[in-house]
C-alpha cells in the first residue's frame, strides 16, 4: 500500500478533511516564515495596542497546505493555480481550522489535475481566508 | 459595478513598486522548513533529477510570498484586509534565479463595500514569466 493518496481514490465533492485540521499560529512559525521569505513589511513587526501581532497574509500558504497534507499525492506533484481571498490576517495565538473540498478532477496533456476549495476559520468561526488550489498530481509508481 | 479611471492618487496604468529576490537552495530549504512542505522536488537534488525539471525548483508558494511583499508595500490595508489573488504558475524557479515581481493597475471599480483596484501581476525570471495573474485590493 502506498503512503500517499492515489488520484483514483479522489471523488468530486469529497469533503475529505474530517476532522478539520488544526493549525496554531505561533510566534516561532511566523518568525520562521518571515525570515524564509525575506519579508520586511513594517506592519508585521508592530505590536497592537492589545499586545497582538499579525501574521503575513500569505502565511495562508502554510496553514492551507498543512491542512491538505492528509490528501497529499505522490512526490513530484506541483502547484498549477492558486486563488486566495484574505478576509483579515491571522493573529499570533489564534487557532485555525481549514476545511477543504475536491471541486474538480480532470486530465490535460496526460496529467491528472485536482482542484480543491478551502475555507479557514478561527476558533470563533470567523472566516480568515478562502482559497482555490489546482494541483498537478505527481506520477504514481 | 462602475469603472473609474482614477481614484484619489491611484489611476489605471500606475505600476507598483517592484521587488527583486534572488532565490537560492538555502532559501528554498528555509521555506520548506518554515512551511512544512518537504516535497523532494524542492529539497532533494537526487529525486529532482528524475523529474521533468532535472533539478530542484522553488515552491510556487514561495514566489507568491514575494508577490505578497509587493502588494503589502503598495497597499497593506487593502491587501491584508479583503485582498484577493488569482494566479497561475507558468514555469519553474530554479536555485540561482532572480525573481522580479511586477504589477500594474488595470482597473478601478466601485463595489457595494467601497472602491477597489485590480492589479495585473507577473513574476519574471530573466525575461521569462513564471507566475501570472491579478490581485484585487480595496483602495477606499
Amino acid at each position: 500500500m502506498s503512503d500517499y493518496v492515489t488520484y483514483d481514490s479522489l471523488t468530486e465533492g469529497d469533503d475529505f478533511l474530517n476532522p478539520v485540521p488544526v493549525y496554531k499560529v505561533t510566534q516561532e512559525a511566523v518568525d520562521k516564515y518571515i525570515l524564509a521569505t525575506n519579508d520586511s513589511t513594517l506592519e508585521l513587526q508592530q505590536t497592537g495596542s492589545d499586545n497582538t501581532r499579525i501574521a503575513p497574509p500569505m502565511l495562508a500558504a502554510v496553514y492551507v497546505i498543512e491542512a491538505l497534507r492528509t490528501r497529499v499525492g505522490p512526490p513530484g506533484g506541483i502547484h498549477a493555480k492558486q486563488q486566495f481571498k484574505f478576509y483579515r490576517p491571522a493573529m499570533i495565538g489564534e487557532t485555525l481550522y481549514t476545511s477543504a473540498t475536491v471541486i474538480k478532477l480532470y486530465q490535460k496533456k496526460g496529467r491528472n489535475y485536482v482542484e480543491m476549495s478551502t475555507d479557514t476559520k478561527n476558533e470563533k468561526g470567523e472566516l480568515i481566508t478562502s482559497g482555490m488550489i489546482t494541483r498537478i498530481w505527481g506520477k504514481e509508481s | 459595478m462602475s469603472e473609474l479611471q482614477s481614484y484619489a492618487s491611484i489611476s489605471v496604468g500606475q505600476t507598483l513598486p517592484e521587488v527583486e529576490q534572488v532565490v537560492d537552495q538555502h532559501m528554498i530549504d528555509a521555506y520548506a522548513d518554515a512551511s512544512g512542505d518537504i516535497n523532494p522536488l524542492h529539497i532533494d537534488p537526487e529525486f529532482a533529477k528524475t523529474t521533468i525539471f532535472g533539478r530542484t525548483i522553488a515552491h510556487g508558494l514561495l514566489t507568491l510570498a514575494f508577490v505578497s511583499r509587493v502588494l503589502s508595500t503598495w497597499n497593506w490595508q487593502g491587501w491584508a484586509y479583503g485582498g484577493e489573488l488569482n494566479i497561475a504558475f507558468l514555469g519553474p524557479v530554479y536555485p540561482g534565479d532572480t525573481v522580479r515581481v511586477c504589477g500594474e493597475i488595470d482597473a478601478i471599480f466601485q463595489r457595494d463595500e467601497g472602491v477597489y483596484a485590480r492589479c495585473q501581476l507577473v513574476c519574471y525570471c530573466a525575461e521569462k514569466p513564471v507566475v501570472k495573474g491579478f490581485a484585487v485590493c480595496k483602495i477606499n
